[in-house]
């Protein structure tokens, strides 16, 4: 009893702190660097050329503004493993598109290339997770996280491993292995372990969210948990941020308005695209419905589908339910692995797609 | 376009390779298509493979008609079956056309009790294109073949209406400007025949807006002679049978040639480019299916073995029959004919 409330007595005194941290290319801007000519390219583009993903700004905009309405303290961060040479066009795109941001990091390239360190160039775990570490301690205990990255290279590893080492869920002796595994430079791994020591333990990773820019099948990221939402737009994403309670339902149809008016997107696509995460099992049916029934009376999504559903006989009812669960173990469907997650069969992983990927 | 219903759980890789087709066709176009069947099997394909959620709904339907399941009792049985709800989901205005790879008179028993046929069509005609020789450049190397099994036998104005029908689909999905259309019959003189094809064609000779041909035989079915070849369902289907017989025969006497002689092996070797070109041209999982033709709404019955390719192209020949007009095109031709 006396322990509830005194964690209710810091609810009250210390503002709720919400931190979103968004990885640059592919999540927040539509990067093309697919071959040598668009990767030349990218040092010589002006902020009016580079185009932010359809919707994420309209996101991004509308959790500050959720959050400053809510009295919470909301923190906006940018990670990007681009050379800092090209940071000035990027932050004069974020102040084009209005983006209010806290901190934003890139990454030293050339310090790498002096000292020879040329893997290190393109190897981005250990500078991403060090500097994931490093954000923490700027932050105060209590603040929730989420994260924000895209399938193209290796977020979701790093944000799960992030998450998992400040909940104290992965041990200096597991975290050094599965960083060997990957294989990041031994000195990034030795900088990494001495920052992750003085973090003070909390499950604050709320909940991590995958841009799939590369359309890759959303069943590849079952071995990370629920923890993380693959999304194939940021429609999905602003309707599992709404389930979360990070967002409100008017600023859910900001962001489908953005993408409607943007982007091209039809009423069509967006239900396409709610019901494609409903049945994901990422946000409830109370969820899905609530909102489209907000966003049909706001004309952003068609009327409700009805589905023509016949009454089956109740053996036909029970012999389906019966095979459903025999079908899932534990009876129950949808079994999240347990924490924390084998972080070294998903660094195996990891190195096998990237030797796919060269090979091809 | 509205979208294209795709009987998920019809023909036998379903619903993996339907799925896999769908989603090809969502990475590709803009198509919109509604799956329709066991929504939590269909869910778990499409999560194993690269889609876009924006281009693909989820219809349920709880019950399946097996390809070996009697068409008429499963129909009147298996009431939330895919392939009827499917077709409802057309009727209704849900979705333009519908892709099916399932039991293949299930189908069209599907459509005849939602759709609706085109007002004066006394018989619908399932069509099969096949390649052929073509004649000059430029010619469309498939020919439609129609009715190959909708109708077993037909009177001369079923046999005119196909002809129209053929023609029409032809015209707006293969883009031929004026179709060649013949009869298929055991000679060319037009007093060759049944009755009934002799009738017919006299009918259709004296039609202006169709370039018909005359008779052609058995032999001038894979030459480049006609573009739409016109008999009954009956002669339709053995004629068809008979073509893919004929080319399986053929692949597998070249292969047993091949093994009893280094001669033949190697000049099978030198011929293998040529070989593989003459395969693809014979692979049904380009060309996407059969188009059931005389309903308002367009069918494409696709192979029962189709993999996720042909029912991709399936689910585009629907499109482009829904966005080209055909139904409107066979309405039009009908009425001239008149």
């Amino acid at each position: 009893m006396a322990r509830v409330s005194r964690k209710r007595a810091l609810a009250v005194s210390t503002p709720r702190c919400s931190v979103y941290r968004w990885d640059l290319d592919k999540t927040y801007l539509k990067s093309e660097f697919d071959s040598m000519r668009q990767l030349v390219k990218i040092p010589f583009e002006k902020p009016e050329d580079k185009v932010a993903a359809p919707g994420v700004v309209a996101l991004i905009r509308s959790l500050r503004a959720v959050g400053l309405a809510a009295g919470l303290d909301v923190r906006v961060y940018f990670l990007s493993a681009s050379p800092p040479q090209i940071g000035k066009a990027i932050k004069d795109k974020l102040a084009l598109d209005g983006i209010v941001y806290d901190g934003i990091v890139f990454k030293n390239q050339l310090h790498h290339l002096v000292r020879g360190k040329f893997r290190n160039l393109r190897e981005h775990i250990g500078f991403k997770l060090a500097e994931l570490l490093k954000g923490r301690h700027e932050q105060p205990p209590h603040a929730r996280e989420f994260l924000f990255g895209d399938d193209w290279e290796s977020d979701p590893l790093i944000y799960s491993l992030y998450a998992d080492v400040v909940a104290g869920r992965v041990s200096e002796d597991e975290l050094r292995a599965v960083l060997a595994q990957i294989p990041v430079d031994p000195q990034q791994i030795e900088d990494v372990i001495a920052i992750q020591r003085d973090i003070v333990r909390v499950d604050a990773v709320v909940r991590i969210y995958i841009n799939l820019e590369r359309r890759t099948p959303p069943a590849n990221f079952r071995a990370y948990g629920p923890r993380l939402v693959p999304t194939f737009n940021y429609f999905q994403t602003a309707v599992c941020l709404f389930e979360d309670g990070e967002l409100t339902v008017a600023t859910v149809a900001k962001v489908a308005e953005s993408l409607i008016e943007g982007s091209g997107y039809t009423p069509e696509r967006l239900a396409n695209s709610l019901a494609d995460v409903s049945r994901r099992g990422h946000i409830t049916a109370a969820t899905t419905a609530a909102l489209w029934q907000y966003l049909a009376a706001q004309r952003l999504l068609p009327p409700a589908r009805a589905q023509r559903r016949r009454r089956r006989p109740w053996w036909k009812t029970l012999t389906a339910a019966v095979a459903e669960w025999m079908r899932s173990p534990n009876g129950k469907p949808n079994v999240a692995p347990p924490l924390p997650l084998d972080y070294r069969q998903l660094a195996s992983e990891l190195r096998g797609a990237k030797r796919h990927e060269v090979s091809t | 376009m509205r979208a294209i219903a795709v009987d998920a759980m019809g023909g036998d890789l379903a619903p993996d390779e339907v799925v896999k087709g769908v989603a090809a066709v969502s990475l590709q176009t803009n198509i919109q298509c509604v799956l329709v069947g066991d929504e939590r099997r269909i869910q778990e394909a499409l999560e194993r493979t690269e889609y876009n959620p924006e281009h693909i709904d989820i219809h349920a339907a709880s019950e399946v008609i097996g390809m070996a399941e009697e068409p008429k009792e499963a129909v009147r049985h298996k009431r939330d079956a895919s392939i009827l709800v499917a077709a409802q989901l057309v009727a209704d205005g849900r979705a333009d056309a519908l892709v099916s790879a399932g039991n293949t008179g299930a189908a069209v028993l599907a459509c005849a009790r939602h759709f609706k046929v085109i007002p004066g069509i006394r018989k619908t005609a399932l069509a099969s294109v096949y390649p052929r020789q073509t004649e000059y450049p430029g010619q469309d190397h498939l020919a439609l073949l129609l009715d190959v099994g909708a109708t077993i036998r037909c009177d001369a104005l079923e046999l005119v209406q196909f002809a129209i029908m053929g023609s029409a689909y032809a015209k707006r999905v293969s883009k031929v400007a004026s179709p060649r259309v013949a009869l298929l019959n055991m000679g060319t003189e037009p007093s060759k025949g049944s009755p009934e094809l002799i009738e017919a064609h006299r009918t259709l000779a004296s039609m202006p807006g169709l370039n018909f041909i005359g008779n052609i035989e058995g032999n001038d079915l894979v030459r480049g002679k006609a573009d739409v070849i016109v008999c009954e369902g009956l002669v339709g289907n053995v004629a068809l049978k008979l073509l893919e017989g004929l080319a399986e025969v053929m692949v597998d006497m070249a292969g047993a040639a091949a093994e009893e002689s280094w001669r033949w092996r190697l000049g099978m070797r030198m011929l293998a480019g040529g070989v593989e070109r003459l395969r693809e041209l014979a692979d049904y999982t380009t060309y996407g299916g059969a188009p059931i033709l005389g309903f308002e709404n367009i069918f494409i019955k696709a192979h029962g073995r189709s993999p996720a390719r042909a029912i991709a192209n399936a689910v585009k020949v629907a499109a482009k029959a829904v966005r080209d007009g055909v139904a409107e095109e066979i309405a039009t031709g009908l009425a001239g004919g008149r």
